[in-house]
């Protein structure tokens, strides 16, 4: 049997059938609670608007235009709900410690590997909020600045600062000799 | 720009985000300068190292509250929400309409004066106590007569702009939390 795709998924949800739209989330939910992940850095928070990033998109299944992708969209919802929630905290909040889980019982690469994305994840953590911000929206949602700027309301001159700035910082934190 | 002039770090970035103006000349400048070109190569190693970074697995699954068809909540269609404001318009109207009817039927008594119910209560009171033996003793103080009407319009008026400051008040207090 074939697998239903985004779209049949949506449909039948549409339709009321049980189901549908949780294994639409099945299929998402990783992706959508990294994208919280990389911008609010802490793990009950990330999970959290991951969850309401899929109840707000339930809301709106019947605007939903089904020839878009679900996955760019529901990611860009759960971009807006992180910034949201940043915009109504004001606060920075600290690193969950993802590094050094299993590693003891793995091989030395694999720990290496653990410890170099520990270190992205960590220098990604330091950046202020705004500029995480731009980091997810152009590196992992491949937005272009012009749709950057329109989706923080940003002028275009401070995506291409912010964006430059950051990257700045990383490649400093991540090249810098230990 | 000049062939001989490094790259500028907006430039370098703007070409690997493909929105350089000045393509094809940084292309000749790079192909040129070992110098930019190896900036160029460190850009680039950020640029995979972040897009190779791999997702962290979730603690729970977010799909549990979706998979009972009870924990759904009821999609109502989005026509449905017209309904309401049309539901709202026509009570509205039928309110209108019935209203002159209403009052030929039902006429309002004449609302007291609140100032003379206070007045009323405070001579009831007075009298009570004078039937009391040990209350004869003691003088109630006469409260100083207002060289005013209190109306009952009047603290009607007081009371909703009291309302209104505190809901207004509390609006602002919370507005953070109600977001």
């Amino acid at each position: 049997m074939n697998t239903p795709t985004d779209r049949d998924l949506i449909l039948k949800a549409r339709r009321g059938e049980s189901g549908a739209y949780g294994e639409l989330v099945t299929r998402h939910q990783v992706a959508v609670f990294n994208v919280c992940y990389r911008i609010l850095h802490e793990r009950g928070e990330a999970e959290d608007l991951a969850q309401e990033a899929f109840i707000r998109a339930y809301d709106r299944i019947h605007t939903f235009d089904v020839d878009r992708e679900f996955s760019p969209w529901i990611r860009r919802v759960a971009a807006n709900l992180c910034l949201n929630h940043l915009e109504s905290q004001k606060v920075t909040t600290e690193l969950d410690d993802e590094r050094d889980a299993d590693q003891a019982q793995r091989p030395e690469s694999v720990v290496e590997t653990n410890e170099r994305n520990g270190q992205i994840r960590g220098a990604l953590a330091s950046l202020p909020a705004n500029y995480r911000l731009v980091i997810e929206l152009r590196h992992f949602q491949e937005m272009s600045y012009d749709e950057i700027a329109v989706q923080l309301n940003i002028p275009l001159s401070d995506v291409k600062s912010h964006l430059f700035r950051a990257r700045k910082i990383l490649a400093e934190k991540l090249h810098a000799p230990d | 720009m000049h062939l001989t002039d490094h790259l500028t770090d907006v430039q370098l970035n703007e070409y690997l985000d493909e929105a350089a103006s000045e393509r094809a000349q940084i292309e000749a400048h790079l192909i040129s300068c070992g110098e930019c070109s190896a900036r160029l190569t460190d850009l680039q190693a950020l640029f995979s190292e972040l897009e190779s970074l791999p997702d962290l697995a979730l603690t729970r699954s977010l799909a549990a509250p979706f998979t009972s068809p009870r924990s759904l909540p009821v999609q109502l269609p989005a026509w449905f929400p017209l309904t309401v404001t049309l539901q709202a318009a026509i009570a509205l109207a039928a309110l209108v309409i019935a209203a002159p009817f209403a009052i030929r039927l039902f006429p309002l008594p004449a609302a007291p004066s609140l100032g003379r119910v206070f007045i009323q209560l405070q001579t009831q009171w007075t009298a009570w106590l004078d039937r009391l033996p040990a209350a004869s003793q003691f003088k109630m103080p006469i409260l100083p007569s207002l060289s005013f009407e209190l109306s009952s319009l009047f603290l009607m008026s007081a009371l909703v702009v009291v309302s209104m400051l505190w809901l207004v008040g509390n609006g602002l207090l919370l507005r953070d939390q109600i977001k």
